[in-house]
Formats: structure tokens, sequence, C-alpha cells
């Protein structure tokens, strides 16, 4: 007796945890699925296709590393694609971390306009990548259309400057770049700022904190965090970095403008390359990897609460 | 008993004889698939209906796209392709994999029209050329196309300026456009690849076909030929001289729309440049074009013509009715389909004298002219048999051959070194070298 009303409550519990189980794995499971098959997948299949010569319309052919060793062999297209994205991730980078950080305190600060210039500033982040690059490509436009150029013209220069030629094209995005992208940081920023009780503040200023003194001892390591992940993004962002160069060079990239995207698009869908296109995705994956973790890294600091 | 196998054979062998016959065709669809740009989709639609209601029973699903090369992939490998198609895949490639089916059958058969005539006699001298691989076709044009410098003939009045036929003629007449305050020369900068025709017919201007050839055939050596670094040179001061200052950042569009609009002058370009900017032209412009013009001193073919086969048609050997996707690519390239495709979309078309009789535009009748009066055209392969080394060698260097940031010389050293990385690489199909190609 004592046995069954023993049992009762427990097989009760493993009756109410299998449902818990059941209840958690029909909302984890569809999407585990979907991830698996559309993620997971195609990744292990490109790993797969990295090993082999395939130009997508015969059979492919075990080749084992020999498309990374021509990756990284000295003359390979690969190396000054790495270049540049290193190039777009820093550039623009430190610009718009360095902005977004100003703007954010500024506004923090309560300046006039304070709401108008957060909606101004994030307005372009709304703006798909595409249609920036393209609005971007009518400012430096070297025919009549061209905003910079006719103010150049304006300003007494002769002949217009050709900004999104493939030699000039890795400086020019830079403002575009950051144009687009300080806005989100800046409001990213804003919203740890806002996190900061304004006691802090008040008592620092009471012990005679200069503002640079308050913004570099409170404000800075208390949003650590966020500008850790704000990092991040970029470094992230910069490795991939596709859209801009492929718009901008109308979908013929150059060497002097090619990045690892921009590379394994051409590999595999303009010169049926896939084996190669797909260990340059492989090279991708672990760089990007290896770059967060590096990042995450280097902006460990011991967590600070006052 | 043989009598009976006899019979047999007899039906079985009629069908296949017959296959040419509408009758063969009954309850066939024939799937087709265009590449829809500049040129749409209603002439082809216009000679579907035709081969509809000339071959009662067989359907013609065509279908285009302007990424039908993104949805043909897909079909290709699950051995599932439509019967025919135009589209920007590597044909070489499908060559070599098998994956096209030899023409060679339709191609001897009586063509449409003109029963005295085999369709092989019916096309354009040369240009099955670039699609034979171990003595079969695999491909057919439907347009020819020239490489030409096109020029505003009402803004040349105005001016007194005359189209040159010399290479001298052309860069004084250059210097004159330039001190009149117009740039002499448009150009498509973010497409560098558009100064390969003309580099190519400078060098032809220059030496004889048997060495222009060697350079197609990737003979060792051939890019450091004196001539071709010659070429280069002629290339590199005509851009850094001529060009529209900025036109290494217009596109195609924006380059022409500049000639279009009188601020350059001239621009080279394909006979596709009507279709291309039909929308923009304004009213009274005389549309007009010569030929790229020969070079004092040179031992090339003054006479010949850049040019060739466009727009070309492919069947795939894994679709379910090749043959007759084969029969309504020789209908296509009918006389009379012929006739209407230089009517419709006032361009030329790969059938031979399809323009004979025609009232065509005085633009077409212009580029008629230019190829009617040289005596063989000619036109590169390097870039459809060898993909790496057209999209990046011969792109990049060019670009930094006509930006000034390089020498010929070093044009000249960079592609060399591309071709003998494609001549060692295994991995690369390389045709047994053509010579000079027999255009009868």
């Amino acid at each position: 007796m004592s046995g069954s009303a023993g049992a009762s409550p427990s097989r009760g519990r493993r009756r109410r945890d299998a449902g818990r189980r059941l209840f958690i794995a029909t909302f984890i499971g569809p999407p585990l699925l979907l991830y698996a098959v559309f993620v997971l997948l195609p990744a292990v299949n490109a790993f797969r296709y990295s090993l082999t010569r395939w130009d997508g319309l015969g059979e492919p052919a075990w080749v084992g590393l020999g498309n990374f060793g021509a990756i990284l062999a000295s003359g390979s297209e690969f190396l000054p694609a790495i270049r540049h994205n290193l190039f777009l991730t820093f550039v623009p980078g430190v610009i718009t971390l360095s902005l977004a950080l100003f703007f954010a305190y500024t506004i923090h600060q309560r300046v006039a306009g304070a709401r108008l210039f957060r909606v101004a500033f994030f307005f372009p982040n709304v703006i798909s990548g595409v249609a920036v690059a393209l609005l971007w490509i009518l400012i430096y436009s070297t025919t009549d259309v061209g905003m910079l150029n006719n103010l150049l013209k304006a300003m007494g220069r002769h002949e217009p400057i050709a900004f999104t030629e493939s030699g000039n094209l890795l400086w020019a995005i830079v403002p575009m770049s950051v144009w687009s992208a300080t806005g989100f940081f800046m409001i990213l920023f804003l919203a740890a700022m806002e996190n900061i009780p304004e006691t802090y503040y008040e008592a620092a200023r009471l012990d005679g904190a200069s503002a640079a003194g308050q913004f570099r001892h409170i404000t800075l390591p208390l949003m650590w965090d966020v500008l850790t992940t704000g990092v991040v993004f970029l470094v992230v962002g910069g490795l991939k970095f596709f859209d801009a160069i492929y718009v901008m060079e109308n979908g013929r990239p150059s060497k002097a403008t090619h990045t690892m995207s921009t590379l394994l698009y051409s590999k595999v869908f303009q010169e049926y390359n896939i084996g190669y296109g797909t260990a340059i995705s492989v090279m991708l994956f672990l760089l990007v990897l290896g770059a967060t973790f590096l990042s995450l890294r280097l902006m460990r600091r011991e967590r600070l609460e006052y | 008993m043989h009598r009976r196998v006899g019979i047999l054979a007899v039906l079985l062998v009629v069908p296949g004889c017959t296959l040419n016959t509408p009758d063969a065709h009954q309850g066939t669809t024939i799937e087709v698939a265009v590449f829809e740009g500049g040129y749409g989709l209603d002439w082809h639609r216009s000679v579907a209906r035709r081969y509809e209601k000339e071959h009662p029973g067989v359907r013609v699903n065509l279908w285009g796209d302007p990424r039908v090369d993104e949805k043909l992939k897909p079909r290709i490998l699950r051995r599932d392709p439509p019967d025919l198609a135009s589209a920007g895949l590597p044909v070489w490639k499908l060559i070599v994999a098998g994956k096209l089916y030899p023409l060679d059958e339709a191609l001897d058969s009586p063509a449409y029209g003109q029963p005295r005539l085999t369709w092989r006699e019916t096309l354009a001298p040369g240009v099955l050329g670039d699609f034979r691989f171990r003595g079969k076709t695999y491909a057919a044009p439907t347009s020819l196309g020239a490489w030409v410098c096109w020029y505003d003939k009402r803004q040349f009045r105005k001016h007194r300026w005359a189209a040159p036929r010399t290479w001298g003629e052309f860069t004084r007449l250059c210097d004159k456009i330039k001190a009149s305050g117009v740039a002499p020369l448009a150009f498509q900068g973010k497409y560098p690849g558009y100064a390969w025709a003309t580099l190519l017919s400078l060098y032809q201007r220059l030496v004889p076909f048997e060495r222009w050839y060697a350079m197609q055939d990737l003979r060792p050596g051939a890019f450091l030929d004196p001539d071709f670094i010659t070429a280069a040179r002629m290339m590199q001061e005509m851009a850094v001289r001529h060009f529209e200052p900025g036109a290494m950042a217009m596109t195609h569009t924006e380059s022409q729309l500049e000639w279009v609009n009188g601020r350059a002058a001239m621009v080279f370009c394909g006979l596709w440049l009507k279709n291309e900017m039909k929308n923009a032209i304004p009213e009274g412009f005389e549309m007009a074009c010569f030929p790229v013009p020969l070079v004092e001193g040179g031992k090339g073919d003054p006479r010949a013509v850049y040019g060739g086969g466009a727009e070309s048609f492919f069947v795939f050997s894994d679709a379910k009715h090749p043959r007759e996707g084969a029969d309504f690519l020789k209908y296509l390239l009918s006389l009379q389909s012929a006739q209407s495709y230089t009517m419709r979309l006032d361009s030329l078309s790969a059938v031979r004298d399809s323009t004979a009789g025609l009232a065509i535009s005085p633009e077409l009748r212009s580029a008629v002219d230019v190829l009617g009066g040289s005596s063989r055209i000619f036109q590169d392969r390097i870039g459809m048999l060898y993909l790496e080394f057209g999209a990046n060698v011969l792109q990049d260097a060019q670009a930094d051959l006509i930006s000034g940031r390089i020498t010929p010389e070093e044009f000249a050293r960079r592609l060399e070194a591309g071709a003998q990385a494609t001549r060692r690489n295994p991995d690369i199909y390389k045709p047994a070298p053509m010579g000079v190609p027999d255009l009868r």
C-alpha cells in the first residue's frame, strides 16, 4: 500500500517530465531539423566538396588537401583577398566604432536635437547593403549625376575622379561602410550607456571627475561587454564582406578588389571551379571562427561592478 | 523467316529516316530555355508558334529568364535538362563533359525553306568553327556579331569629321575631336574585357593570321611577340589619351549613354549596341560604324573584321527529345526565321545572306557594309575555352594596361605567364591547335 502510494507521485513526476520533454522537443525539433537540413548538411557537404576537383557538371574527383595547398600557394588570389578583408575590417571598423561611441555619448548627454540625431544616424542601417552600394555608385559617378564629382568640379577640378575604379574602390567603400554602419553601433552603445545608473556619474562629479574621466572610468568599463560584441560584429562583417564589392564591380571583381566571399563566388559560379571555391568557404569559416575567438580573448577583462 | 526479319528491319529504320518530317514529332513537347537579355523573347516565341503550326501535334514550351544559367545548372546535374538552350553556361566544359548532343545529323539534312542546301551550307562561313570537338559540332549561333567603332553621322557632319581608314587617321581624328571639347572615345571601363576585341583587332592588323591563331592556340611565347606588345601599346595610348575622363568607373550603359548624349564621339562595341541603347537614342541621332582601322605598315589582312557567331544554342545529350530540339534549332536558323530576326531585332542573323532584299535600318546597313566589305571574320576563343585565364589574368591585366598602371611589356609577360599556367594545368581541356581555320 505504502509502496503504491510512494510510486504514484513518482510516476506522476515521470509523466510530467516526459510531457515537459515532449513539449520542449516540439519547439526545438522543427528548427533543429531545418538547421540540420539547410545549414549543417550543406556545411558538411561543402567540406567534402573542398577535397575534390569538380566543375559541377561531371563527377567530382578526389584531390585531398590539394585545393587548400593551391589557395595558400604564393601568387594565389586568396592572399590578396584576405588583405582586402582585413582592410575592410579595420579601417572602416575603427572609424565606425570611434564615431558610434562619440555619437552615443553625445546623445546620452542629451544635447539639443538628440532624438532627431538618433533617428537620422540609424536611418542608413535600415537600407539594404545592395541599395546602399547603388546609392553610393550614384554619389561617386563620373557622369553628370555624380554628386561628389560635381562638387569637385564646382571647386575647380577639371577631370572627375574615378572613385569606383578597381584601383580606388576599397578606399571608396570606407566612407560608405562607415555611413551605413555607424547608426547601428551608436544605438547599441547608447542602450548600454542608458543602463548605467546616473548615481555613479553624480558621485564622480562630486569627486571632481571631468567629463573625459567619467567616460574613461565609468562609461567605458561598464559597457565593455557591449563594446566587445560590437567588435565581434565588425570583425565577422569585415571578413564576410561581399555585397558592396559585388555591386560596385558589376559582378566582376578583379584581383585588386576581391574579398574572400567574392572570390569564392567567382570560383564557384563564374569559373565552375567548385572544389576550389568550397575550399575557400571552409577557410573563410575557419578564419571567422578564429577571429571571433581572438577578438573575445583580446577584449576579455574582469567584469566591473560598482 | 528472312522476309519477317526484312520487314522488321524496314519498320525499325523508317521512323529514323523520317524524324525530320512534321509527322514524326506527333505528341512531342520540346522544351526550350532562352537567356532573356537585350533581345527579349518575342522573336523566339513567334518562331515557336510558327513551328507549331507547321508541325501539328508538336508543342514548343519556350521560356526565358535573365538568370537562366542558374536554373539550368541543377537540372544538368539531375540529368533532366531542357531539350534546347541558349545560356551563358561554359559551353566547352559541357562539350568535354559529354553533356551536349552533336548537331551534325541536323546540319547535314536539308535546310528549312532551302531544300537544295543542307542546313550547314545556309549558315555564315565560320560560325560553327568554335564549337567543333572531335569532328562534331555541338552548338549553333543565331546571331552574327562584329566588333566595330560606332559614331553619330550627324555629329561628324557638323564638325566635318570623317570616318578614318587607318590608325594614323584615327589618332589624328581623336586629337581633332578632343580639341573641339568632346571626348573622343567612350569606354565601358567597369568591364575592361571590352578592350580585348579592339586589342585583338589591332594585333590582327599587324600580323598574318598564322601568328594571330598561334596566340589563340596558346603557343609558348605567343604573347611575347613584339607585334602583340606593339598592339598593346597602341591600345594603351588610345586609352590614356582619348578615353573619356572617368571612363574606368563607368558601366557599359553609363559610358554608352555618354556617347548617345554626344559627350563622347565614338565607342567600340558589337552590333548589339543599338538594341541595348534603343530607349536612350535621341531624335536625329544617325548611328553608323566603321571597322577597326588598319595599321600602316601592318602585315595583317586589312579587310578582315573581328566577328563571328553569338547567342548560341545547344541541345543537351540528356534531353528527352534531342533530335526534335535540334530540328527546332534548325527552324530557328531557317532563312525565314533569320529574316524575321533581322527585321524584329534590328540585328544580323547567322544565316548566310539573310538581309538580301530586306529594307533594313541605316545603322544595320552600316554594319552589313562593314561585314560585306570584309575578306573574312575572326574571333577570340580564349575567353570561352579558358575561363580562369579569361576571368582573372586577362581581365586584371587589361584593367592595368588601359589605366596605364603597367607597361605593354609587363602586360604581355602577365598574359604569357597566365597562358603558361593554363598549358601546365592538366585539368584544363586544351583543344588541338586549330591553326588558321578554313571558313569555307
